[in-house]
């Protein structure tokens, strides 16, 4: 080893030294001392001066041994002790069956598990507590939550007041049915909170669905969505065609259109449609009248065959042999009548060929 | 898995391992108790098991305060605080310790407060007794020493009386740790890992601390040796 690796080494090991002496080295660290203190002089006699010293320490007397050499402050300080514990209180006293006592020092101890642990149980427990409540409640056969808070009846003149804050709609547990929450400003704040089934949830959102710019668009549109599973209900039906015939916005009366597909077929909806085709200044809206026009002539032509067409009625003057329609229904000849008219005249090219296809889809309907 | 539980519990009836409510019960004497129970026993409200438990640690106790604190009065505080927080907090002790770790845990934070008040205010404290101020004590260890030595050696007496003052003088310079872990090391004879247990530190940290000081010491008795 050359003299300047050995410093190396002395200077590593002579911290270690003081340790060495009081025998407070690990295995390795010992070794290392003992292999470096054959080959060094200067550390030998270093390791004896620590020796020495430490010697020479534990020989000199301990305070101890001179301020109570007879044991004298002992029994002195035991008896006082015992006084000062005569006077005082019992200190509480360790529960025999602590309460979770191994959980909690568990979590004591891991802090981390115990934060993870804590939030699985809050996430679980809270999980079991919704589905037992919603379970509780769900006492209509639909298994849809009703719940209604306050239950107040509205009259309309509560509803012509009231201003909507908001309405939120969620799938019911269990169930496919929608769960309506609508928070509304009246004399005072007012949340309900229940399906459609609920009668003043529905009169609400009808009210909403009706009553045209007093609310905001996309609230009608929420509305309007959640109504269109309800389109067989007379209330329902009466809001989605005042909203189709009469709302400012042209994406409230296609999506009322949409809510009506189901019940295009029938009379009052018909006439909506072709009102709508003749009247409603938006090319969108016109089409989707159309198209919920042509289906619903095809299904009712499955059923009970399509009215008898005259040939050639499509060249553009002809008229369909519907002589025998009654006066209040809505004609096919009247349909015919005003997809004609749209193909010729309507300002939309996108209305006109939409027309077209619609008076060969229905010919050749009538043909087979 | 129910048998550990069950043998833990056949245990228990035999009086193999029960409780040391039984265990008196059954004639044994509490100086015959594991410091486990005892301790539990002190736990549910033993005065006497507590004070077992006191006879068992307290002289160490004292030795250490009075190294640390070289003042009767101030050893004496010590031992009252020590214990008295003992007692009111030992419904706390979980056994995740020894209980003598967790009573010098509690031993030298007092010693530590106190050495810290002394630090902060000396004006109030009396002189602590250098052995220079004994020195016609019949219980100096030197004097001992001279009389039972066969020979007499005055250089030797000296220079003994020079390391006494000159180590006095270097212990008033360590820190109140240092003076602690120093103390625990070479007098209470505890192993680093102890030492640091009890003060609630590592062990790398109770070494450094014993490396200062010693170093401290050999500076100040370096001329002499």
């Amino acid at each position: 080893m050359t003299p300047s690796e050995l410093k190396n080494v002395c200077e590593q090991v002579a911290p270690l030294l003081v340790f060495y002496a009081c025998g407070e080295l690990d295995e390795s660290e010992q070794a290392l001392v003992q292999q470096h203190l054959a080959a060094c002089a200067a550390c030998s006699a270093q390791l004896s001066e620590e020796k020495n010293l430490q010697n020479l320490l534990a020989s000199l007397p301990q305070d101890a041994d001179r301020l109570d050499s007879a044991g004298v402050l002992l029994s002195q300080c035991r008896s006082e002790l015992a006084e000062t514990l005569d006077d005082m209180v019992r200190p509480p006293v360790l529960e025999k069956t602590p309460v979770f006592g191994a959980f909690r020092r568990w979590m004591a101890l891991r802090p981390a598990w115990s934060g993870a642990v804590l939030v699985v149980i809050g996430l679980l427990l809270g999980v079991q507590a919704s589905q037992w409540h919603f379970a509780r409640n769900a006492v209509n056969p639909l298994d849809e939550a009703v719940n209604v808070h306050p239950g107040p009846h509205f009259t309309d003149d509560q509803l012509s007041r009231i201003q909507v804050a908001g309405i939120n709609f969620s799938p019911s547990v269990g169930s496919a049915a929608q769960n309506v929450r609508v928070e509304l400003n009246a004399e005072q704040p007012v949340e309900i909170t229940g399906s459609l089934d609920d009668s003043d949830v529905r009169r609400v959102v009808t009210y909403v669905v009706k009553s045209g710019d007093r609310f905001d668009p996309g609230m009608r549109l929420d509305c309007l969505e959640a109504l269109k599973a309800r389109s067989g209900d007379s209330d329902v039906r009466e809001a989605l065609l005042a909203a189709a015939r009469k709302d400012q916005n042209p994406a409230v009366r296609l999506k009322a259109l949409e809510a009506l597909r189901d019940s295009a077929s029938e009379e009052a909806v018909r006439a909506l449609l072709l009102d709508t085709l003749k009247h409603d200044s938006n090319p969108g809206v016109r089409v989707e009248a159309v198209n919920l026009l042509v289906n619903s002539l095809e299904k009712s032509g499955s059923g009970n065959g399509l009215p008898a067409m005259v040939p050639g009625m499509l060249d553009g003057n002809t008229v369909p042999a519907m002589a025998k329609e009654k006066a209040h229904e809505v004609s096919m000849t009247g349909v015919i009548m005003a997809l004609e008219d749209l193909r010729r005249s309507d300002p939309s090219s996108y209305v006109r060929l939409r027309s077209a296809a619609a008076l060969r889809q229905l010919s050749a309907r009538n043909d087979q | 898995m129910p048998l550990p539980r069950l043998a833990f519990a056949l245990a228990d009836d035999s009086g193999q391992s029960g409780s040391p409510s039984a265990a008196l019960a059954s004639g044994t004497s509490l100086a015959q108790l594991e410091e486990r129970a005892l301790v539990q026993e002190a736990q549910a409200g033993n005065r006497l098991a507590f004070e077992e438990l006191v006879r068992r640690y307290d002289r160490d106790v004292l030795r250490l305060a009075l190294n640390l604190m070289k003042r009767t009065e101030d050893a004496r505080d010590v031992y009252q605080e020590a214990f008295l927080k003992v007692y009111r907090n030992l419904h706390r002790f979980r056994f995740e310790c020894s209980f003598y770790t967790w009573l010098y845990r509690i031993v030298t934070n007092v010693c530590l407060d106190q050495l810290r008040r002394r630090q902060a205010r000396p004006e109030d404290q009396a002189p602590e007794l250098h052995p220079a101020h004994y020195e016609e004590g019949m219980t100096d260890f030197f004097e001992r020493q001279k009389e039972q030595r066969p020979s007499s050696d005055p250089e030797r007496h000296l220079i003994g009386q020079e390391i006494k003052q000159r180590l006095a003088c270097a212990m008033e310079r360590l820190s109140p740790r240092e003076r602690i872990v120093f103390e625990m090391k070479h007098y209470q004879g505890l192993k680093l890992r102890a030492i640091g247990d009890a003060l609630g530190t590592s062990e790398e940290t109770v070494k450094n601390s014993l490396f200062r000081a010693t170093r401290k010491l050999r500076s100040q008795l370096g001329e002499l040796r």
